[in-house]
């Protein structure tokens, strides 16, 4: 009995863990389901862009001798300056219903930033200052770990400003106008290019935080990490039903949770191959994921 | 003389890997799977001749006939979504193959060595054609032969009205329905048939360079794949050869001196192709260009 | 031939189509008029199975369509074109032709057979016929996004035909026509109808739908107000106020 308590503890304690590191992945999925409902179109290079602006930030710290507060704002400025070039070089000049095109133009800017990053830092991981990892909670049997509780706050944050600013403002308005009718939105004299390019910067200040959110909680930053982003991110945005950001919020958690449950049975090793099969049982019993629209009228 | 040949044998199989996507894109589907089918394809084929001693032959049949049907599995639940859902879930699915081979181990001792695939340390001593005594060109020759037999089966697909019902379903899915066309069933078959020429390429591809790590089966070899169809146009298949040649010829062979920049390049060239020519370098437009100025320099020889 | 039992569609709040019965006899050309956002368009998706109907039945020829997806539903004999056209822009116009032609039938043996064949052989016969037919015959090897218009519009008609349906389903094939190709497109419907179709127009070009139609059912707000002979429809006191209820259009 004293065994089946103690693995209870420590399977329950991982998925504690789990869904608190899993706020990173809310926040990339918000990234690409807000790009998603803007123009209907996949930006792949929406992690790699968070990931450059957390090694930008990185940069200014160490450069600089900045203080440490300083690296979330950063980072998310610089993603959301890389979120508008992403928006440039791979969506702006592109005929609109050419989504393949537009894919296949940002699969090809996820390669030029990965290999950017590559040859700046030769490949190799650099550490990143973490908060409050000396902190430790202790609540009963279980421990909560400081710097993942403060990245879990940082996402709550960034999740409650961007709800303000997409429900509560006129630029909020504009946007999810737009995502849902472009051409009655157009007439409205709305400008499709400034409200996309708006969504980009939005999605890229997300996504620089979720980027430094996830070299403060692991400790490091390294080119290795950006695949893995990427596609937990998207997985979490099919999971949450593409374009619906409540649906990548409960995913991204959720993930977070499965993922350390699998490494705690599994190891470390399987650990990204359960993620994935995981999204194909949503294919198949849930094709629209949790909270997505299934498509009506043309 | 051995390292050109080497360079001519890569092409033809990232020229099969093209193909397979090619199919694929012409039914309107992007897929990032086709990296994963030739793993399924390497490793399947490569186990049959290392550890059961069959033949080359008979071991890339049923490489082939494995990825199909894997391939036709994974088309079910992939293809319950579009467009670029179905990209997500293939590019999973790649990194799924990816994991799977990274933790897949197989050892078995054969005369007193312990050869087959050891995960993380990858799966050397592929030496079915060094222990049958096979010469580089007879290599080159078989995956040649093989190259030349797909094009030749797909160029002549695309002439009939199978062809014309793949690109109808990949011009407009709603439309395709509305003629009576099976849309369903006409893209499982692209994907099984992709699926069956990926796993072609990987079965040759294991045989050829002798040893597999999973580091060469990432998104960047999904990214290859697509990139060759899409860069070439799918007016027809030879733009996909031409593709290859250009990537693995020029940027990737000759601009070796620039190290590991020409990846960078990679990325950058997809985003200025994409960016001026949407539908490829070889589209319509482009191609009606290159027939004219053939015609004008054949009239001017006659004359 | 075509029997439909309180056919209902909801998108949302909002009931595109609410209870609507009809019957379509076999050899008719049968109108269906009404103003904007009556329901029209979104009776042919129904009937074309584009999507499900929320309640009700759709019979046609005694086999029930509800559950048939709209590739099964053109084998059972139901052909439609689109309001807002819809051909294969990439294909020429024989591919567009041939795509459509036979599918209803086994045509495997030729799938897997070579182009040349066209150059002989019922398949080359009946794909001349129907470039004969839409006023194509030298734009055969055309691509279909390089058609004008007006020309666009016959392929799309002739792409319908091509499944050889028993019903066909127009939706507005008339818009955005002059005059001249408005009474073209009337003789060309009756000569489908000659071959043997049963058509369903659904028209604002009220010249169109007067001069041909056997029935014309008016539909607003998604239900039937007005059902009968054209010249009947033509005074009903409902269908003018309908009209009358919303700024001139068509």
């Amino acid at each position: 009995m004293d065994d089946f308590w103690f693995e209870f503890v420590e399977v329950t304690q991982s998925i504690g863990d789990g869904v608190l590191f899993g706020s990173t992945y809310a926040l990339i999925g918000i990234g690409f389901t807000l790009i998603f409902g803007a123009m209907g179109k996949l930006n792949v290079a929406y992690a790699a862009a968070a990931m450059a602006g957390a090694y930008s930030s990185l940069a200014i710290y160490i450069l600089f001798d900045a203080p440490l507060v300083v690296i979330f704002i950063v980072s998310a400025i610089c993603a959301a300056i890389l979120g508008y070039l992403v928006y440039l070089t791979c969506f702006r000049f592109i005929p609109v219903h050419n989504h393949l095109a537009a894919l296949m133009a940002s699969v090809g800017g996820l390669f030029f930033i990965d290999e950017v990053i590559v040859h700046a830092t030769r490949g190799s991981p650099l550490a990143f200052p973490s908060m409050f990892s000396e902190a430790y909670f202790e609540v009963g049997p279980y421990g909560i770990r400081g710097d993942l509780l403060f990245v879990f706050f940082i996402g709550l944050i960034s999740t409650g400003v961007l709800l303000y600013v997409l429900f509560r403002t006129r630029l909020g308005l504009a946007t999810r106008a737009v995502a849902q009718q472009d051409v009655a939105a157009r007439l409205c004299g709305m400008s499709i290019h400034l409200t996309n390019s708006t969504t980009f910067a939005v999605a890229g200040l997300l996504g620089g935080i979720a980027g430094a959110m996830t070299a403060a909680a692991v400790g490091i930053l390294s080119p290795v990490m950006i695949l893995p982003l990427t596609i937990k991110g998207l997985i979490v945005t099919v999971i949450g039903g593409l374009g619906s950001i409540p649906g990548a919020i409960i995913a991204g958690l959720f993930v977070g949770g499965f993922e350390n449950v699998v490494m705690y049975f599994r190891g470390i090793d399987e650990r990204d191959m359960y993620v994935v099969a995981l999204l194909f049982i949503f294919l198949v019993f849930r094709p629209n994921g949790l909270f997505g629209k299934t498509i009506t009228r043309d | 003389m051995d390292y050109f040949l080497n360079l001519v044998n890569t092409i033809g199989i990232h020229t099969l890997l093209g193909l397979s996507a090619y199919i694929l894109l012409l039914t309107g589907q992007l897929s990032l799977a086709q990296a994963g089918f030739f793993a399924v394809g390497a490793y399947t084929a490569a186990v049959l001749t290392v550890i059961l001693g069959w033949g080359i032959l008979p071991a890339i049949g049923l490489a082939m006939l494995i990825t199909g049907l894997l391939a036709f599995l994974v088309g079910f639940p992939a293809l319950r979504v579009r467009g670029l859902m179905l990209v997500v879930a293939t590019l999973a699915f790649g990194e799924f193959v990816r994991m799977f081979f990274y933790n897949f181990r197989w050892r078995v001792t054969q005369e007193g060595v312990e050869v087959g695939p050891d995960g993380t340390m990858g799966f050397s001593e592929i030496r079915y054609f060094a222990e049958h005594g096979w010469t580089s060109w007879e290599v080159t020759s078989l995956i040649w032969v093989f190259v030349i037999l797909v094009m030749a089966i797909i160029w002549w697909a695309d002439q009939t009205r199978s062809g014309a019902v793949l690109r109808a379903v990949g011009e407009d899915e709603l439309a395709a329905g509305t003629v009576g066309i099976d849309v369903t069933v006409v893209k499982m078959a692209a994907m099984t048939a992709g699926g069956v020429i990926a796993g072609l390429a990987g079965s040759l591809y294991a045989h050829q360079i002798t040893m597999l790590d999973h580091h060469a089966f990432t998104v960047l070899l999904a990214t290859f794949a697509i990139a060759y169809p899409i860069l070439g146009g799918v007016s027809n298949v030879f733009g996909t050869l031409v593709a290859v040649i250009f990537i693995q010829g020029l940027l990737v062979e000759g601009l070796r001196f620039l190290g590991d920049w020409r990846m960078l390049l990679f990325g950058a060239l997809i985003i200025v192709v994409m960016n001026v020519k949407p539908r490829g370098l070889f589209d319509s437009q482009t191609l009606r260009w290159i027939k004219s100025v053939l015609r004008l320099h054949l009239s001017r020889r006659i004359s | 031939m075509l029997e439909v039992k309180s056919l209902s569609k909801h998108f949302g709040g909002v009931q595109a189509v609410r209870e609507l019965d009809l019957a379509v006899n076999a050899g008719d050309i049968f109108g269906v008029i009404g103003p904007n956002g009556s329901g029209k368009s979104t009776l042919v998706n129904l009937i074309s199975g584009v999507f499900p109907a929320t309640t009700g039945e759709i019979h046609f020829q005694g086999q029930s369509l509800s559950n048939l997806s709209p590739h099964a539903r053109v084998r059972a004999g139901v052909a439609r074109t689109f309001q807002n056209i819809r051909l294969f822009p990439g294909l020429t116009v024989w591919q567009n032709l041939w795509v459509a032609r036979n599918s209803t039938e086994d045509t495997r043996a030729e799938g897997i057979s070579f182009r040349w064949f066209r150059k002989s052989g019922p398949v080359k016969n009946e794909i001349d016929a129907m470039l004969e037919f839409s006023g194509l015959a030298d734009k055969g090897d055309e691509l279909a996004s390089n058609l004008a218009f007006g020309e666009q519009r016959r392929l799309e008609l002739a792409r319908a035909a091509a499944t050889k349906p028993r019903l066909l389903l127009l939706d507005e094939p008339a818009a955005g026509m002059n005059q001249e190709e408005v009474r073209d497109l009337g003789r060309r419907i009756r000569e489908l109808r000659q071959q043997g179709m049963t058509i369903i127009l659904i028209e604002h070009v009220m010249e169109l739908v007067m001069g041909i139609t056997d029935r014309i059912v008016v539909l607003n707000f998604g239900s039937k107000i007005a059902e009968g002979e054209p010249a009947a429809i033509r005074k009903d006191k409902s269908v003018q106020e309908a009209y009358l209820g919303q700024s001139e259009d068509g």
